[in-house]
């Protein structure tokens, strides 16, 4: 194939890896304060383009929507995926793994618990919403905008990149610039120490969820507006997400964004050269060759110390 | 002690009366009472394609027992095999025990690889009306029959379709690596090749999160055709990244995607995607019409895939049960009347080879239109044309 081509897979490669690196940071959070493995998130991403999904089919868009209206139904929509996300990291939280927390329960029982969680998660899901796939309801009409390099970019692009850059931008900022933000990072380096210098760990626990749960959720819905909304939808792309964040140093939130784009973009341009069956196996490979140099991710240091 | 003496006396009188009610209900309606199984999915994810056969076949049972024609009584009973291997031997037992003599079914391929050797073994007939693997009739399953064209002759009629009816020199066959992609894809490509159509073989493993990649090296092939083996919820976000990559060539599905859920996933994309089925549409061919409407009447929607061919098999069983004695036979007689049987059908003819393949290998085409899928007709007519 020619070297336009190219192109266009590379920036299909971005496209994906921002959803991945969305993603990627619900786990780097949770990790980085709680050092839990959180394997339910992909089902609050799935939840998010449930919810996206339910907001638009209830208050249904018109046909041929106007600019002004397609922003709407976009900005709905995302609200609604994050509402659902967050909703359900949050009673995740409570129900699941705040029990175990108050009982200091061993870390493996947290991990047991995530993934049953997980399993509830999404057959609850299958019940509710059905096992048929769903698809989004039109939006906007999914034209071709400009080129890059040869490379065509529809609307549906753009959004995912604005929205997932947008979305980085602004918790890169949460956790570095507020005090929400230091918070969650002290409590993520010493607990104890935290507590004692008046941090209430439940809330910046249960908040950190939330944060993750939010962005898991609009992730959700733009994964939806690009593919289709079903219930085990969760599975690939949350694993992907998990390899990316331990990929870029699990615990790090810039380590997540990165470790999502390069892996979207490996695992797309694996397509181009080699094909579609290719796809994790390349991705795989590069989280499994980095990490035998940098056991500790890209940018190997931490939100918090390792316990 | 009076208790326990009533205990031991009661628990043996007590289960022989229930087997004695048991042996009744047997020959009951005065000892004229013949089971018929359907198994196939009746829970779990793909329900929709068992409904649309067991209503076909309940709506047989009941007609052949109104009409006054037999001098026996149908029962009917389903087994469910959620359409999963493991589950279907299980189903098969079920059916067994409780002393059918014949079985419309496994509905899936998988499963009925799993069932037939069961059904086998207990000398029962097992005539599926949607199977369609290939391999199923070479594997010796003695009892099993298939009354449905298989994807041999999907692939084969999707090929010829190609090469008569469109201008197509190259042509995209991708696979969804599953049994029945692979399947239907290998058959495709080999006879497109053998028609001179140059053919780029492609595989997008089932639930790919993003068709977006695969659909633009499909584009990037420059190809005029494109042939998709897969079911209809992956089909869905293919044929809509395809559009927005822009592919312009002729495009095309077996009866995985023959499904509105198809056209529900993909919206607009949807359009102009031709669509094989071994099935007829039963609301458009004139033979068919009075049992879509009986079918409407009864269970409030119209008649899906493979309803009026699983109807076919449930009437055509009845009949050979009338022929080898009725109240008298037995799965061996029916079993060697049906291998023989010659029976016109509302949807075809039916009639099995020495192996148990199906003879009339007849396909269908329907194309969607304004986000509907239209019966166009009988493909070896439309490729003629």
């Amino acid at each position: 194939m020619s070297l336009n081509a190219f192109w266009d897979f590379l920036v299909l490669g971005v496209v994906l890896g921002c959803l991945y690196a969305v993603i990627a940071i619900g786990y780097t959070l949770v990790y980085g304060v709680l050092q839990l493995l959180n394997f339910a998130h992909s089902e609050v991403f799935m939840f998010g383009g449930f919810g996206g999904l339910m907001a638009l089919t209830v208050w249904a868009p018109a046909p041929d929507p106007s600019g002004a209206q397609s922003v709407l139904y976009v900005v709905v929509g995302m609200l609604a995926g994050a509402a659902f996300g967050g909703v359900v990291a949050y009673g995740l939280e409570k129900v699941a793994y705040r029990p175990l927390r108050r009982h200091k329960a061993p870390r493996l029982v947290f991990l047991i618990t995530a993934i049953g969680a997980s399993f509830f998660l999404y057959n609850l899901a299958g019940k509710l919403f059905g096992r048929n796939s769903l698809a989004m309801p039109d939006m906007y009409e999914n034209k071709r905008v400009f080129s890059f390099f040869g490379a065509e970019l529809s609307v549906t692009m753009i959004l995912i990149v604005v929205s997932a850059v947008g979305m980085m931008i602004g918790l890169d900022y949460v956790v570095n610039r507020t005090k929400l933000g230091s918070s969650i990072r002290a409590v993520a380096q010493d607990p104890e120490v935290a507590s004692l210098m008046g941090v209430n760990i439940d809330k910046v626990v249960s908040r950190t969820f939330v944060i993750g749960g939010l962005l898991g959720g609009a992730a959700g819905f733009l994964f939806g507006v690009n593919n289709k909304v079903v219930y085990t939808m969760g599975f690939l792309p949350g694993i992907t997400a998990f390899a990316a964040a331990v990929l870029g140093g699990i615990g790090n939130v810039r380590g997540a964004m990165l470790g999502g784009m390069l892996l979207g973009i490996v695992e797309t341009l694996t397509v181009y050269f080699w094909g579609e069956e290719w796809r994790y196996v390349a991705g795989f490979a590069v989280l499994v060759v980095v990490l035998m140099f940098r056991p500790t991710g890209l940018l190997g240091e931490r939100l918090g110390r390792t316990a | 002690m009076l208790n326990k003496t009533f205990v031991k006396l009661a628990a043996p009188l007590a289960i022989s009366a229930l087997a004695l009610t048991g042996c009744g209900s047997d020959s009951g309606g005065g000892g004229d009472t013949i089971k018929i199984a359907f198994q196939g999915p009746l829970s779990g994810d793909n329900v929709q394609l068992g409904t649309n056969m067991e209503n076909g076949i309940k709506l047989a049972i009941d007609q052949a027992n109104a009409s006054g024609d037999y001098d026996f009584e149908i029962e009917y009973f389903p087994t469910d095999d959620q359409g999963q291997p493991d589950k279907a031997t299980a189903a098969a037992q079920k059916a067994i025990d409780e002393g059918v003599i014949a079985v419309i079914g496994p509905a899936f391929s998988g499963p009925a690889d799993t069932a037939a050797e069961v059904y086998a073994e207990a000398g029962i007939p097992a005539v599926s009306s949607s199977a369609t693997r290939p391999d199923l009739t070479t594997k010796g399953y003695e009892s099993f029959l298939r009354a449905v064209p298989n994807d041999s002759a999907q692939g084969a009629g999707m090929a010829k379709y190609f090469d008569q009816a469109t201008d197509a020199e190259k042509v995209v066959v991708v696979d969804d690596k599953t049994d029945y992609g692979v399947g239907l894809a290998d058959v495709a490509e080999k006879e497109l090749t053998a028609a001179g159509i140059e053919v780029v073989r492609q595989s997008v493993p089932q639930k790919t999160p993003d068709y977006s990649a695969a659909a633009r090296s499909v584009v990037g092939q420059k190809a005029d055709g494109l042939i998709y083996a897969g079911y209809y919820e992956d089909a869905g976000p293919f044929a809509t990244k395809l559009a927005e990559a822009g592919f312009e060539g002729t495009t095309m599905s077996g009866d995985g995607t023959n499904d509105m859920g198809f056209v529900k996933l993909a919206g607009d994309a949807a359009n102009g995607w031709k669509l094989t089925c071994p099935c007829t549409d039963p609301t458009q061919e004139e033979a068919t019409k009075a049992f879509a409407d009986d079918y409407q009447a009864e269970f409030n929607q119209a008649p899906g895939t493979y309803s009026a061919e699983s109807y076919d098999v449930a009437q055509m069983i009845i009949a050979q049960i009338a022929e080898t004695g009725g109240a008298e036979s037995d799965s061996e007689k029916l079993l060697e009347s049906l291998r023989g049987v010659e029976y016109k059908g509302l949807t075809k003819t039916f009639s099995f080879d020495d192996k148990g393949e199906f003879k009339n290998q007849t396909i269908y085409m329907y194309e969607v239109k304004d986000e509907k899928i239209g019966y166009v007709g009988n493909i070896d007519e439309l490729a003629a044309e």
